[in-house]
């Protein structure tokens, strides 16, 4: 398994080599020029351009791609051309509360969606499973800034229990932490307890079916141990998969969420960064993204394996 | 259902709830009355007020660096970091004396070498300093609080320029920072203002912090924009950047922050309902619309064409489209300065007054030689002020006969699109919007929009030597009488040429608390004088 493992993160290189290329290839060719930007609405384009010059743009592609690559290879993700602050600095400034923000969202959804997703599979069919279902599909339905708008209304501005906007970070308190979290991880996540609910129930329904589940309920096992300790254990690859999945899903949530109750996360870094074509920024941050779709999927095959003994490697 | 109608709701809603006495801070709220929570207009996302000229660099720059003269409400440079000056009979010697007492935040007193260095690097950058650097004959020190500058020939906007608050402004830094490259940042926020930067608690696109600097010695003045004594009355000043105005709004109902900027304009009905929140005109010198014709390619080569553009806009559709219905927040505009300010003119406006005529716009048109070749009109679709601009220039175009290219993007390709001077099929343009504030359209000093010299004027590369002529006019004026005179016909010569096209004057609010005191009206957000109750 540790040689796998080892494997696996050695492959992962070229892959994010790839992406990195694309992604500077991608941001060259693309119209914008982080000089206008910076130069302000009323520049005259005699200072646009020795912006251009001061900043390295007029350079050849080659020549920006090979230095920037040098710089990664020296572990230096180069410095942003706005704030003039290390890229490494800004995303560790925004990694906490992105962390947070999904942490919270994926508990909420593990706790919330796979119980759902269980219940309505043993009750299919019947009042239960449809109000469940209806519930997913209201959920996945609507887009996360309106269900954030809805629960700032409700929770913030008529009940007043929550924070509308912001984030405290963890050292100041759990709960000052947490309660800048809650409603966020709920709009997040929304669309997340939707999606894992409807294939934990799809998954569940499948294994219910099998021989042995029969067997188990012909032996009087009660259903409680049927549903959580035989079914839902041979029903965990696609659950485990579709949470894997689902990160995908929560980075772009997160990008929506954090705009909706100002939280100073990656997504905001993201969209600021595009918007200006802070070249160095987006580049360290879609290596960072990379880098994380990676783990996950490595993360993804070594759960398999616990959950499913005949999976091996 | 769109993004904006659920916010304008849940605002509309939550107001309601509020002014029926739900008003306690919410739980979370735990700020002291010491600290001022701030929502700027825009993202604070650098902080070298030379290197980048947004607005919103140099509101937040007006707290940590202070300027030698600070223009006031009556647009008059005043002495600020000045205690004396001198002009030679001659008109070519300046010589200045800096205030005693003054000091950088990181404890150093100011020098006149620091002001030398800051002089030099702002010069490089302002259009009113550019206009210095090939007169001047030398800048130097002559003591600790002595500067000399030596001009070949008069330049009598000296003070004006060394006070004017339009970007570049020319602040004050420690000589070790000044002498950097104007065209690269700085790295050290060390200035002599009332307000110091918390450079450790910034998260640039998020929060910015700015704190009390103890050693400040304010002047003896009334405050008055940024002149006269800038008295900070809170320990900080916390700017957090919401992207999101309805989030915004929230936070300010509730009480989570003390003062937002700029609300939009469909919010600000909302705002105004709420008992704990008062709204007014920010800036009085509000802003101008603006498009702006590609003067080197045809169609608006062809000054037939660009008049004909001008006798059938409506500026009120222009600017209904920015504001809404709030009358109160616009005006129509036959001229290109900001109204209510002294060289206000309307000399040459009938153009844009009066009854639009179509029917003499297109007969204009056709006799410009215009056969329907397509008409390039980019347009930032992420900023609302331009977005409605360019959908009433798309309608307007289009009734007049013309065949537009309507490219809506994003303000980053826009901006770097305006740049290209090639013809518009092959990567160029015909036209493109944007604002100029208020404050920089009060004199052709910092105009930068109204010149028209050709291939060194703003994208749109307008030639008019009528235009030209008035500006050199203005900067010789020796009184009042003799500005206003150039100016009106300024005035007349850019609406003959159509240098751009302005599509009316507009307002914008902001939004206090009501323990928030002390706001006073201005083209920035002034912290001086403010003060929070708890």
């Amino acid at each position: 398994m540790l040689s796998y493992i080892l494997r696996r993160i050695v492959a992962t290189l070229p892959v994010m080599a790839i992406v990195a290329l694309f992604v500077f290839s991608l941001l060259y060719i693309a119209p914008g020029d982080p000089a206008v930007v910076i130069a302000g609405d009323q520049a005259s384009p005699e200072d646009v351009e020795r912006i251009r010059q001061s900043l390295g743009l007029d350079r050849p592609f080659l020549v920006q791609f090979g230095s920037w690559v040098w710089r990664i290879l020296h572990g230096d993700l180069g410095t942003s051309i706005f704030t003039n602050l290390p890229v490494s600095a800004m995303i560790g400034q925004r990694l906490g509360p992105t962390l947070s923000l999904m942490t919270i969202t994926l508990l909420l959804t593990i706790v919330v969606a796979v119980p759902l997703g269980v219940v309505a599979a043993w009750k299919a069919g019947s009042l239960i499973d449809r109000v469940i279902m209806g519930f997913a599909v209201f959920g996945f339905s609507l887009p996360v800034f309106v269900v954030g708008y809805m629960l700032a209304y409700i929770f913030a501005l008529e009940l007043e229990w929550l924070p509308v906007q912001g984030y405290t970070p963890l050292s100041s308190g759990f709960w000052p932490w947490l309660e800048n979290l809650i409603l966020p991880a709920i709009a997040l996540g929304c669309v997340y307890i939707a999606l894992v609910a409807r294939i934990t129930r799809a998954a569940m329904l499948e294994v219910l079916q099998q021989d042995y589940i029969r067997t188990a309920r012909a032996k009087g096992l009660g259903q409680g141990g049927i549903l959580f300790i035989h079914a839902l254990k041979n029903a965990a690859v696609p659950i485990v998969t579709v949470i894997g999945i689902g990160i995908a899903l929560l980075i772009g949530g997160a990008v929506v969420t954090e705009s909706v109750f100002a939280i100073p996360g990656l997504g905001r870094l993201t969209i600021d960064a595009i918007l200006r074509r802070d070249y160095p920024v987006i580049q360290g941050i879609v290596l960072l993204f990379s880098f994380v779709y990676v783990l996950v999927n490595l993360m993804i095959d070594v759960i398999y394996t616990l959950v499913d003994p005949r999976i091996r490697y | 259902m769109d993004r904006r109608t659920v916010l304008k709701g849940l605002a509309g809603a939550s107001s309601l709830a509020l002014t029926g006495g739900l008003s306690a801070p919410a739980l979370s709220q735990g700020a002291s009355a010491r600290t001022l929570r701030f929502v700027p207009q825009a993202n604070l996302a650098n902080f070298d007020p030379i290197w980048g000229t947004q607005y919103v660099v140099r509101n937040a720059a007006a707290m940590v660096w202070d300027t030698l003269y600070g223009i006031d409400a009556q647009l008059q440079p005043q002495r600020q970091m000045v205690e004396s000056e001198e002009t030679s009979d001659d008109g070519k010697t300046w010589t200045f004396k800096l205030r005693p007492g003054l000091k950088f935040h990181d404890g150093e007193p100011v020098l006149a070498k620091d002001v030398v260095a800051s002089l030099s690097r702002w010069a490089a950058r302002d259009p009113m300093g550019l206009m210095i650097i090939p007169i001047q004959q030398e800048l130097t020190a002559v003591d600790d609080r002595t500067f000399k500058w030596v001009l070949k020939q008069p330049f009598p906007k000296m003070l004006y320029a060394l006070a004017k608050n339009n970007a570049p402004c020319s602040f004050i830094m420690p000589e070790r920072i000044a002498k950097t490259d104007p065209f690269k940042q700085i790295t050290e926020y060390v200035g002599s203002g009332p307000m110091k930067f918390a450079k450790g608690e910034w998260v640039p696109g998020a929060k910015a912090v700015f704190e009390k600097f103890a050693d400040y010695v304010p002047r003896q003045e009334k405050a008055s924009w940024l002149a006269g004594g800038k008295q900070i009355m809170v320990d900080r000043v916390e700017w957090i950047v919401m992207p999101d105005p309805a989030t915004a709004a929230a936070a300010l109902q509730n009480g989570e922050v003390d003062w937002w900027e700029n609300p939009i304009a469909d919010l600000v009905p909302v705002l105004k309902k709420n008992k704990n929140i008062s709204v007014d005109i920010g800036d009085p010198l509000g802003n101008i619309g603006s498009f702006r014709m590609n003067h080197l390619f045809a169609p608006f080569n062809d000054v037939r064409a660009r008049r004909a553009v001008l006798m059938a806009l409506s500026q009120e559709d222009y600017m209904r489209a920015i504001v809404g219905d709030d009358d109160a927040l616009w005006k129509s505009l036959p001229g290109f300065f900001t109204p209510g300010t002294p060289l206000y003119s309307e000399m040459g406006g009938e153009i844009l007054k009066g009854k639009r005529d179509f029917d003499a716009a297109k007969k204009l048109l056709a006799e410009s030689g215009y056969s329907g070749q397509p008409v390039t009109c980019l347009v930032a679709q992420d900023q609302p002020i331009t977005k409605a601009q360019g959908d009433v220039t798309a309608d307007l175009l289009k009734k007049l006969g013309m065949n537009v290219d309507f490219i809506a993007t994003d303000w980053g390709t826009v901006g770097s699109r305006r740049a290209a001077k090639t013809p518009p099929g092959q990567g160029g343009w015909n036209m493109f919007h944007s604002w100029h504030a208020g404050a920089d359209c009060i004199t052709p000093a910092s105009y930068t929009a109204i010149r028209a010299n050709g291939d060194k004027a703003w994208f749109g590369w307008p030639t008019s030597a009528g235009t030209e002529k008035e500006v050199t006019s203005w900067f010789e004026a020796k009184s009042l009488d003799e500005e206003k005179a150039a100016v009106g016909r300024l005035n007349k010569a850019a609406l003959d040429d159509v240098v751009y096209a302005p599509t009316g004057f507009f307002l914008t609010y902001t939004a206090w608390r009501k323990n928030i005191s002390g706001i006073a009206k201005g083209p920035l957000p002034f912290f001086w004088g403010v003060s929070k109750s708890a």
